[in-house]
């Protein structure tokens, strides 16, 4: 008996009971609704502290809704606007997308251009927004075509180098698996290499597509003639004193920067959880 | 339903007929490996397959079993010494079973295939066939990832069998395979080597896997690899199960045994 002594008796536990899609439902939504009541308390604890004549720095959901959002027109506005960010938000990552993909593409296939552009491109990247815009202007005017050329520039470096270190990261074996069969290049790049690497491309197309919407606006920022998009009503309401318009305008940039972003996760969960390692469904 | 008149005839030519005839599948000539980085990984091998004959290899890790194989399939040129084989008409399994997880069980066993520009329907028959031969029937559509580890080494079977390969080489296939899984793998991979044929080339760790499946298993010394000794193994095919416990069988695995602690040692 005596080697029982120092013994302890323990109890089955019974599995979790798996939970209902109600639970479920509350543990997902629950959290952010937290941090955004936080958020809110936060907000509404600066509110209380600013001196009433910089109140217009923070309106109250009141006012927000009084002179923005009840507004049609504004409604109107925000619409028009947001279909000129998104346009130049889509055509930039139109150049970015395809042209980083060949630079991805052809560093792959030559090492020496691999050591020739990626710390150019990594300089590209470097270069602040910013600070080339000015320039940007004097060369190229204030069209669409500079605005869109700035997103491509912001959007661009994620691509190509998301692209080269799927390609790298191609299985030893795969490849001789092609090789043995004397598959060409081409062939091997299209049937292998390409699709092992499109997770992490699209790791890399998330990035760039939620670049894309704050490029689009950061661009206007800077461009103020005619009939632009949200970051020339962001700027528009500055001079206006419409700050309530502002707030709209902020609220609408976050929804489309989150939507393109959501689009993207959502394309890439679509095309490669089935097979991809990371993905959702487990056998 | 077109039919492959070549490819049919050169299967029933290769029928394992009990005695192994008597020309070279695969030769080895005074093969010498000298890594650029000046690693010497083999020495001197020379080493006769006939056809239909199989044949294991067992060595140190690290002694250049995978080169060889390496060398023989033209993945990557001996630096001394000659081959002699049909690469057109060669099998090659991996340790792992380096599936496409991209494609399907079919995709993948339609892989190789593809790569030769057979048609779909041909590939799709074909596939169909081996991946009923090796047991996968109902898996077809079944990504790799939801595989198991036996599972998914008998889609790669299957893969390389769809070219009704003639030499087949095999490096560790089952290694990474529990016992069991192995065991039965051992059983249904010479039940396809006697229904096709081909002459088999296998590289293992395990002694009783080696004398199980071959006609003759060959030891190697640690690098530079070189061949030690040549065991013949005289038991007939097919191979029951119950010859694991067979006293000769267990005195050959002991001598092999012998053989190797000595190739360890030097
Ligand atoms: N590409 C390479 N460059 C240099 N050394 C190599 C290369 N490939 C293999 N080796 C070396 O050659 C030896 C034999 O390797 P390998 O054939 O893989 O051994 P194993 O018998 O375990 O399969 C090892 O020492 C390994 O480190
Ligand atoms: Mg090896």
């Amino acid at each position: 008996m005596s080697e029982l002594t120092s013994a302890q008796l323990y109890q089955p536990v019974p599995l979790p009971k798996p939970q209902g899609a109600l639970v479920r439902g509350i543990i997902k939504v629950l959290p952010p609704l937290v941090v955004a009541a936080l958020l809110l308390l936060l907000y509404a604890w600066i509110r209380s502290n600013l001196e009433p004549h910089r109140m217009f720095l923070m309106p109250s959901a009141y006012e927000l809704w009084e002179n923005a959002f009840s507004k049609p027109e504004v409604w109107a506005d925000l619409g028009s606007r947001s279909l000129v960010t998104i346009s130049i938000a889509l055509a930039g990552l139109a150049i970015s997308i395809p042209l980083g993909m060949i630079f991805g593409l052809i560093m792959y296939r030559y090492f020496i251009l691999e050591r020739g552009l990626l710390p150019n491109i990594v300089a590209l990247q470097a270069i602040p927004m910013l600070a080339i815009i000015p320039l940007i202007q004097t060369a190229l005017g204030f069209g669409f075509m500079p605005k869109m050329l700035i997103v491509a520039k912001m959007t661009f470096f994620a691509i190509p180098t998301t692209l080269l270190l799927g390609l790298k990261s191609v299985d030893r074996g795969a490849l001789d698996l092609f090789k043995l069969q004397n598959a060409g290049w081409l062939t091997t790049l299209w049937k292998c290499a390409l699709p092992s690497a499109a997770p992490s491309l699209f790791a890399g197309l998330r990035i760039s597509a939620s670049m894309a919407v704050v490029g689009a606006i950061v661009s206007e920022l800077f461009f103020l003639a005619g009939k632009g998009g949200l970051g020339q009503m962001i700027i528009n309401s500055k001079i206006d004193f419409k700050y309530e318009q502002m707030y709209a305008a902020l609220i609408a940039s976050t929804v489309l920067s989150v939507s393109v972003y959501l689009f993207f996760s959502w394309l890439g969960n679509y095309l490669f959880s089935e097979w991809h390692e990371s993905g959702g469904k487990q056998g | 339903m077109e039919h492959h008149p070549a490819t049919l005839s050169a299967q029933e030519n290769r029928k394992v007929d009990g005695a192994a005839s008597q020309a070279n599948a695969l030769a080895f000539d005074r093969v010498g490996m000298q890594f650029p980085d000046g690693t010497l990984a083999l020495e001197d091998v020379t080493l006769h397959i006939k056809q239909g004959e199989f044949v294991s290899v067992v060595g140190p890790s690290g002694c250049g079993k995978s080169t060889l194989l390496k060398i023989a399939s033209g993945l990557i040129p001996q630096t001394s010494g000659t081959v002699t084989v049909d690469r057109n008409n060669l099998g090659y399994t991996f340790q792992d079973a380096t599936l496409l997880p991209w494609r399907k069980v079919l995709g993948n066993v339609e892989l190789l295939m593809e790569l030769r520009g057979y048609s779909p329907e041909e590939r799709r028959r074909i596939a169909q066939e081996q991946i009923n031969l090796v047991g996968l029937s109902g898996f077809e559509n079944h990504y790799p990832k939801r595989l198991s580890g036996g599972m998914k080494m008998r889609a790669s079977l299957a893969r390389s069998l769809a070219l009704n390969p003639s030499v087949f080489m095999f490096d560790e296939p089952f290694g990474a395979l529990d016992e069991i899984t192995r065991e039965r793998l051992n059983d249904e991979l010479i039940d396809l080597y006697m229904r096709k044929g081909f002459t088999g080339l296998f590289i293992t760790h395990s002694i009783p896997e080696a004398v199980y499946m071959s006609s003759k298993v060959i030891v190697m010394s640690r690098r530079p690899g070189r061949i030690l000794q040549v065991f013949d193994v005289p038991f007939a095919y097919p191979r029951a199960p119950e010859l694991r416990y067979d006293a000769d069988f267990s005195a050959l695995c002991g001598e092999i045994s012998i053989s190797l602690r000595q190739a360890i040692e030097g």
